[in-house]
């Protein structure tokens, strides 16, 4: 079953672009992709409650690659599907014209194919070549509207995602020195026994040099807030919520938890990073007036859980940084449809100038409250739950001092959302008493959607642990 | 000089680095959007060079032909659309200078 995740996609897209008539296949793309990624979704779940996949693999001879999936996968496989079906939700209410539309469901296909390739990937250059395929796919969404705006964050985007592309492949090399080939397996054992493992250490650091870059991380975060702050409203939700984190984080998890061994010097870099990470995206994002870029700064902040997570190196380190993870993905995308609802009634994204949405906007200031919360971390929602596993984990392993500054890292987060909050719906401001209306119901049910299952994950914790989180924790070596 | 006598791997390894070098460079004092994407060619022409450097050393030339191929293609497809972004740029602004697209602060 897992080539047809990456197969149907793909005839899916060559099937729209046949000369129908005209308006056939801007009619079907947008029914196609949400039963494609509800299909995709309801694999998922098959395969982790029941422990294989619903039926064998009919067509693994079209790949040329072999595909791999574990629990992980089957996680990353899920937030894929939940984050672009919301997007594409979006994208029906954001998108006025019928051609529109027709193109972003396009480029939405060629980003999760690359998405679930890359998950399904079992070796390094596969991973690479799907990396390419959802960052491609995301600099043409981000420059979407051929705005300047957008062009510039495409542009900054494009680049630095070269740059890292140029650092991943140098790993490789390193890696085909050391004696491996691309494969996970080779590449844990040429780190363990190979005649130069000095090149196997420097090709995993040059990797993760370039995951890095991907991901967001604070030294190499530039590009991230342009991009996400200049893209059109369905494409953030993107953006944010998946793209960034199946490739980068994604990359950073596989590696660091079941491919490179043990390395004191990196788990200490990881750390260092993560940290940094949390503090500095928290810092910027209380300076931010911008909705969606103060949105972008929480999100490296998020992101820097993850990382300090994966620099802790357990069982339960770990299984946290994949669940924060699947947390972060719903509740950026909430916030980030969010930001494109209250974009669409306004036309600006200026905190400044809003104020006082909340008698004409109940319903999106009700999702943007459950979404702040859930990253802040209050429980019960799920952000709770994964932050709790990170922070009982580094204070197992005996990191106090970086379990205690992530928790009050927590503060930080709570304080800008809140000022958010304040500034976009609840104070007196130019808004009040204004004609604005609440957004229509195509923004709504993906925001509401996603708030309950932001709580659904929170209630149901004993259950995501059990089916979601226990296979994770066996994954690493 | 006799190149003939420089064995293969050292002068691909030194063009390779050479390149990586000199497109890293380019790249950081360059603000010209079509130099920037040269800047990105030249790294990824030696970090082309660098993996068959290293198939060749570990005499898996057949590894290092696939991933060079496939690298080939993904480059030209980034290319294209980083070659629609500049086109764009030069339509907004007419020109192609970096200094114009500083709007936005990182």
């Amino acid at each position: 079953m897992q080539s047809l995740l990456i197969l149907v996609p793909l005839v899916c897209l060559m099937l729209f672009n046949l000369p129908w008539k005209r308006g056939v296949g801007q009619a079907v793309s947008f029914g196609a992709g949400l039963a494609f990624l509800a299909a995709q979704a309801a694999a998922a779940l098959w395969a982790m409650l029941s422990g294989g996949e619903p039926f064998a693999d009919p067509l693994a001879g079209f790949l040329v690659f072999k595909t791999s999936a574990d629990g992980l996968t089957w996680v990353m496989l899920l937030t894929i599907a939940v984050v672009a079906a919301s997007s594409l939700a979006v994208s029906r209410a954001a998108f006025t014209d019928e051609k529109d539309r027709f193109y972003f469901a396009n480029l939405l296909f060629v980003s999760v194919i690359g998405m679930n390739g890359a998950a399904l990937s079992g070796d390094l250059f596969t991973l690479y070549v799907f990396f390419e395929a959802a960052s491609v796919a995301s600099f043409i969404l981000i420059a979407f509207r051929r705005g300047m705006a957008g062009l510039e964050g495409a542009f900054k985007y494009l680049v630095m995602s070269t740059v890292a592309t140029v650092l991943m492949l140098t790993g490789v090399g390193f890696f085909m020195l050391a004696g491996a080939g691309t494969s996970f397996a080779e590449v844990r054992a040429a780190c363990l026994q190979s005649a130069h493992p000095e090149f196997a250490r420097v090709g995993g650091l040059a990797f993760m040099a370039g995951l890095f870059i991907k991901g967001g991380m604070v030294p190499f975060h530039g590009w991230l807030p342009d991009a996400y702050g200049t893209a059109p409203g369905p494409v953030s939700v993107l953006l944010a919520g998946i793209v960034t984190k199946a490739t980068g984080v994604y990359g950073l998890i596989r590696l660091t938890g079941s491919v490179l061994p043990m390395m004191p010097e990196v788990q200490t870099l990881l750390m260092t990073l993560g940290i940094v990470s949390i503090y500095a995206g928290a810092l910027a994002a209380i300076g931010q007036s911008d909705y969606k870029r103060m949105l972008a700064y929480s999100s490296i902040s998020q992101v820097g859980y993850i990382v300090l997570a994966l620099g802790c190196r357990t069982p339960l380190a770990l299984a946290g940084a994949v669940f924060h993870l699947l947390n972060h993905a719903v509740f950026k995308s909430l916030l980030f449809s969010n930001a494109a609802a209250v974009e669409s009634r306004l036309g600006h994204n200026d905190m400044n100038r809003m104020g006082g949405l909340q008698a004409q906007m109940p319903w999106s200031s009700l999702s943007a409250v459950i979404g702040l919360l859930s990253t802040a971390g209050i429980p019960p929602l799920g952000g709770f739950w994964s932050k709790v596993i990170i922070l009982l984990a580094l204070w197992q392993a005996g990191f106090h001092a970086a379990a205690v500054l992530a928790l009050a890292a927590s503060l930080l987060t709570l304080a800008y959302f809140l000022s958010m909050q304040r500034r976009v719906f609840f104070a007196k401001g130019t808004e009040t008493g204004s004609a604005v209306t609440e957004a229509g119901a195509a923004y709504l049910w993906p925001q509401l959607a996603l708030a309950g299952l932001t709580a659904a994950i929170g209630i149901g914790f004993p259950f995501v642990y059990r089916f979601l989180l226990t296979p994770i924790q066996q994954l690493l070596w | 000089m006799n190149l003939a006598g420089i064995p293969f791997f050292d002068a691909c390894g030194i063009a390779g680095a050479l390149l990586l070098a000199a497109g890293l460079y380019y790249l950081l004092v360059t603000s010209n959007l079509i130099r920037a994407m040269i800047a990105l060619e030249l790294m990824i022409k030696g970090v082309t060079l660098f993996l068959i450097l290293a198939g060749r050393v570990t005499g898996r030339q057949d590894l290092a032909q696939a991933l060079v191929i496939t690298l080939i293609i993904i480059e030209v497809v980034i290319m294209v659309v980083a070659g629609g972004l500049v086109l764009g740029v030069f339509r907004n602004t007419r020109s192609v200078g970096s200094r114009q697209i500083r709007n936005l602060k990182g």
